[in-house]
């Protein structure tokens, strides 16, 4: 074990979580469990390696959709504004044929949108829901605007490498997952901006007689969101070889859904990045097993709904105890 | 340091409040070393001050010295600036971050790379602190894990922590044990040793007297009296607080009679802190529950109400047994009216009619329909006996004065059949006219036959309304006081912590 990850630990918000643990961990193992018995296929090495892959665009939502959720705000308009990034990457891709440009536009995009979430959350003091839903709407309408409605499909190698090549024989999709991890980890437990995430939901008012910039760092926690939104474009846009202007629309569901059963509460600052990691390999694992057992989609939507409710059930049994 | 100029001295201080003059002309200072007592009863000024000390509130006069110069605190930043540290009584603390991590909120120590932080050294000084407060805990623990007494001291070494010069506290010792008590006091000594300026709001009498090396009284808006602690005795004290002017604004003819037992509490104890409160209200008298802000009295209304559950004792309603939540006590006659009215008490942006009908809704329409006509009759009736100001019933009660509104609260029961009602500072934030047509409003009420439980932080006016009083102290009944003792000194020597 090495020395940053004895401090995370013994970190105040490790210890502390640790009481949930079985929450979202039970879930997950039922999850494992049942559908093992019920596929055979399901614990397969393949497929688990697919659930990963699966995973890591819903983790790379609900990374920041924690932090969102921390500070008792709301991002709705997330699975909209990858889809755009998304639209917006095999755009540049297909015109100037710059994959890094073609990033760098995608993630422009994402923040663009992620800061005006914000600037509308913080300065003008709107609820996030109304925002994000206004915000949400105006980027679905641009994604159809850009594409017409069609695919804009992309023939590149780079980008077909992103998503099919590995590092050392582990893929790349995964690396890029456990960096965005590692990172938002030690934004929100090392840094002052994390630091500030937990005021921001748990006092904000302490906060700002601190003489911290309340605002400013409000704004960043959804700019963040949307620079989240951008890179996962990248590996969305690199697996369907296309920028599709109705993708990813309706992710945001999963990635609340993720983070809620993860532990972390819409309320006083109470989150567990961990347990997000977790929850987004539950929502993973119970899509892809619902699609070995092919259960229609629409049903797999209600059984995520279902998670959501018993994740909830679970902690609010824990906490009478 | 020159220790005979004050280290920071406020003069003619004036602060006015929508029907309120907060603060008159009020002149305080503070000297190194020196830990200046500030008591007054409830609404005397204190927490005004205290946030005009500390640039919460800009004064409308007055002046700041520091060290004997003119200077100017518009802000608390200004007021940090001069090392004016203060410990309110609303914590100022976030539950999801450890104790360290609250103390250096805003002031973290900077790590290796910028914007990171450097747990290490701050957990270090932090233990620092708490060692100094004898306090034995991690560090690391998150506050949403701390009892109150704890988020206190978390709060103090907070204040520590900013090097104050100027330290001004609360009622620091509300929520702590005797032990923790000790503990800050000991710390506060040692504060005095390295010439730090101490502000202390109290209103338990021994601390004052063991504590204080001057006591400043404040009583309406009004510096009444500054003295060393040998020049007065506790009574004497409570005396300088309350002083001799009693509102004859509304004179009752008070209950003669003993009526029927309405309510009987027996050791009640809540959720929300009430620990062990008995007491009985009659037919026809008004019963005041008083005792300072804090004492538990609002939590005893609700848990009789059954907003908070009740943990353990009984209620009886007209000698029958009483449990469940509000809508089991609204059925069997319970009427509260609460302290806030425009939260809970009324829907603000509907007529004065429909706030007014919405009690006996049931009792004047018993096939359930609703008729336009016949509850405007009925409200312009009520409207004209409660002699609410207003050129319709139709109007919203938002448009309403304070006084009118809470004449809306309070007569909308009239139609009802609740025989108890329970009212919760009935006279917060309205002016002296509309206070003895409150007053005469509630004394209908009584001789309608209902029983009132009226809790008022205004001693004067629970003295002037009341047949007979409880007073609270620390969520338990700490005495009671009959009509010929009920004066406001009594009131407030039962309510202050004596011993």
């Amino acid at each position: 074990m090495n020395d940053s990850s004895i401090k995370i630990m013994k970190s105040p918000a490790f210890g502390a979580s640790i009481s949930r643990v079985p929450g979202v961990a039970w879930i997950l193992g039922l999850l494992i469990a049942g559908f093992a018995l019920a596929n055979h296929d399901f614990l397969s090495s393949p497929n688990l390696l697919n659930i990963g892959l699966q995973s890591v665009i819903l983790l790379l939502l609900a990374l920041p959709m924690t932090l969102i959720i921390m500070t008792e705000g709301v991002d709705i308009s997330i699975g909209a504004l990858l889809t755009l990034a998304s639209v917006v990457l095999a755009w540049v891709l297909d015109h100037e044929g710059s994959l890094m440009l073609a990033l760098g536009a995608s993630l422009l995009t994402g923040l663009v949108f992620g800061v005006v979430n914000g600037v509308l959350v913080a300065l003008l003091k709107m609820p996030p829901f109304v925002v994000t839903l206004g915000t949400m709407g105006v980027v679905e309408g641009l994604a159809l605007l850009l594409t017409e409605g069609q695919s804009i499909v992309v023939r590149n190698d780079a980008l077909h490498a992103v998503y099919a090549g590995s590092i050392g024989g582990i893929p790349q999709t995964l690396l890029i997952g456990a960096v965005a991890y590692a990172v938002t980890h030690w934004l929100l437990y090392q840094t002052r901006f994390g630091t500030y995430v937990f005021a921001l939901g748990g006092n904000p008012e302490a906060l700002k007689l601190a003489g911290v910039r309340v605002n400013f760092y409000l704004i960043a926690v959804y700019a963040f969101g949307g620079l989240m939104a951008g890179l996962a474009a990248l590996i969305l846009t690199s697996r369907m070889s296309s920028g599709h202007p109705t993708a990813a629309i309706g992710m945001e569901f999963d990635a609340i859904a993720a983070v809620v059963v993860g532990g972390t509460s819409f309320e006083h600052g109470n989150g567990w990045l961990f347990g997000t990691l977790l929850g987004v390999l539950a929502v993973g694992a119970l899509r892809n097993g619902l699609n070995l057992l092919t259960v229609p989609s629409s049903v797999q939507v209600s059984c995520i709904g279902l998670l959501v409710i018993v994740a909830l059930l679970i902690d609010s049994f824990k906490g009478k105890k | 340091m020159n220790t005979n100029v004050p280290l920071l001295e406020l003069r003619g201080i004036s602060k006015q409040f929508p029907g309120i003059k907060a603060l008159d002309n009020v002149s305080f200072g503070v000297y190194p070393g020196e830990v200046h007592m500030l008591v007054g009863e409830n609404g005397a000024g204190k927490s005004t001050l205290m946030k005009v000390l500390c640039g919460a509130y800009n004064a409308d006069e007055g002046e700041y010295f520091y060290q004997g110069e003119k200077v100017d605190i518009q802000s608390p930043a200004d007021a940090r600036r001069f090392g004016i540290a203060v410990i309110f009584q609303e914590f100022s603390l976030v539950p999801y971050l450890s104790i360290a991590q609250n103390i250096f909120l805003g002031r973290e120590f900077p790590g290796k790379i910028p914007g990171m932080i450097d747990h290490t050294g701050m957990h270090r000084e932090a233990k620092k602190l708490l060692d100094l407060l004898g306090l034995d805990i991690s560090t690391k623990t998150l506050v949403h894990d701390l009892g109150v007494a704890q988020q206190q001291m978390v709060e103090i070494a907070k204040a520590l922590s900013q090097q104050a010069r100027i330290l001004v506290m609360d009622e620091p010792t509300a929520a702590l044990s005797d032990r923790e008590t000790e503990r800050l006091f000991a710390m506060i000594r040692q504060l005095q040793v390295e010439g730090v300026a101490i502000v202390y709001i109290s209103h338990r009498m021994a601390e004052v007297f063991a504590m204080g090396d001057r006591i400043t009284v404040l009583r309406d808006g009004k510096k009444i009296s500054s003295l060393m602690p040998g020049e007065a005795t506790p009574d004497e004290l409570v005396h300088l607080m309350v002083g001799r002017n009693v509102d004859r604004s509304y004179a009752r003819n008070f209950c003669q009679t003993e009526g029927a037992i309405i309510l009987e509490v027996k050791d009640l104890h809540s959720a929300n802190g009430v620990n062990g409160v008995s007491l009985m209200v009659r037919s026809g008298e008004i019963v005041g529950l008083s005792g300072l802000v804090g004492a538990g009295r609002t939590e005893v209304a609700r848990a009789i109400f059954g907003a908070d559950k009740v943990t353990a004792g009984t209620i009886f309603l007209h000698g029958k047994k009483h449990s469940g939540g509000p809508d089991k006590a609204v059925s069997a006659g319970i009427a509260l009216v609460p302290e806030s009215r425009k939260a809970e008490g009324l829907a603000l942006i509907r007529s004065i009619c429909d706030n007014l009908m919405l009690p006996s809704l049931p009792l004047t329409f018993p096939n359930r329909i609703y008729k336009a006509a016949r509850a405007r009759q009925i409200a312009s009736e009520l409207i004209q006996r409660l002699r609410i100001s207003t050129p319709s019933s139709q109007r919203p009660v938002r448009l309403l004065s304070g006084g009118n509104q809470q004449k809306v609260v309070i007569g909308k029961w009239l139609g009802s059949e609740s025989r108890l009602f329970i009212i919760d500072e009935p006279t917060r934030g309205i002016d002296v006219g509309a206070k003895a047509e409150v007053f005469a409003l509630i004394d209908l009420l009584v001789q309608q036959g209902a029983g009132v439980l009226m809790i008022s932080s205004e001693l004067s006016e629970v003295v002037q309304i009341c047949d007979r009083s409880y007073v609270m102290r620390d969520g338990r009944i700490a005495g009671h006081l009959s009509r010929e003792q009920l004066t406001e000194a009594n009131i407030l020597k039962m309510g202050v912590h004596d011993e």
